[in-house]
């Protein structure tokens, strides 16, 4: 089991890495923020990602799929950003949040990491 | 003796080290030189810009009204005045605490959010928002705004 801070590190030793976060998509607040350049700010990353999940979110419910995100890829020209909400019981309205660098990530290894680090997340 | 008798030590509140009253401009509400266009567009376009904002009102640090965008349902008046109040609270915080000028205060409900920003230090914005609103948006967008407001709000 790792805090909110290991995680966070954990997060940021996948391979090309630019920034992390954990992000209340209730708020659009983070509750923690790891990497990032002076270019990236992270918390406006949140903050407009939040009406990313909520979008995905609203429209699974009008379809009536009755399911919910495991994660969400999108892809950028140079990055990946990786979407993840928590499914523990303390993580409901969470998500992470992970900012990779297209050129030195390695996708599928990079997706099946950040699910141990949030299967393994503790609040 | 009955216990109403008893006395209890009163006890004075310490007295902080307030720095002299401060000569304020005369109001800002109903100043006719102001440039309401200006202002009424940048409070419209906050409305419009992030989803949840309700209305948005600009008032003086003295609880007068200077213009809003809100809908019927919501009394700009009392939300100047109510903005003047939060700002009060957080002075005399940040005069206790010694952490300087009164920049922004959020006040959450079970349904919703009050926010009110510094303009400038004479005015304030408030920002009435529903309880989805994304408040972080709210809180990155609303200080430029504020901070645009503040340069209409000089006197020519």
């Amino acid at each position: 089991m790792a805090n909110l801070d290991t995680a966070l590190k954990d997060a940021m030793t996948i391979d090309g890495a630019i920034g992390a976060a954990l992000v209340d998509y209730t708020s659009g607040m983070t509750l923690g923020v790891a990497g990032g350049t002076p270019e990236i700010d992270l918390t406006v990353a949140a903050a407009g990602n939040t009406d990313v999940v909520r979008a995905k979110m609203r429209t699974i419910e009008m379809l009536k799929l009755n399911d919910e995100i495991e994660d969400m890829l999108i892809t950028l020209g140079g990055q990946y950003h990786i979407i993840r909400p928590l499914n523990g019981p303390n993580g409901k309205g969470l998500f992470l949040y992970l900012m990779l660098s297209k050129a030195r990530s390695n996708l599928a290894l990079a997706r099946h990491q950040l699910r141990t680090i949030e299967e393994q997340l503790e609040l | 003796m009955s216990s109403g008798d008893t006395l209890l030590p009163r006890r004075t509140a310490k007295q902080p080290d307030l720095p002299p009253p401060v000569r304020l401009p005369p109001s800002l509400a109903g100043d006719p030189s102001l440039p309401y266009p200006a202002i009424g567009t940048e409070l419209h376009e906050l409305r419009l810009q992030i989803p949840g904002v309700q209305g948005s009102v600009l008032g003086g640090v003295d609880g007068l009204l200077i213009t809003h965008d809100v809908p019927d349902t919501l009394d700009p008046d009392d939300l100047a005045a109510m903005a003047a109040a939060t700002f009060g609270l957080g002075r005399q915080v940040s005069l206790r605490l010694g952490q300087g000028e009164f920049r922004q205060s959020t006040v959450r409900n079970q349904a919703g959010y009050f926010s009110v920003y510094a303009v400038g230090s004479h005015a304030l914005l408030s920002v009435v928002g529903a309880d989805a609103i994304n408040v972080a948006r709210l809180h990155l967008h609303a200080p430029p705004v504020a901070e645009r407001l503040a340069k209409l709000l000089e006197p020519a």
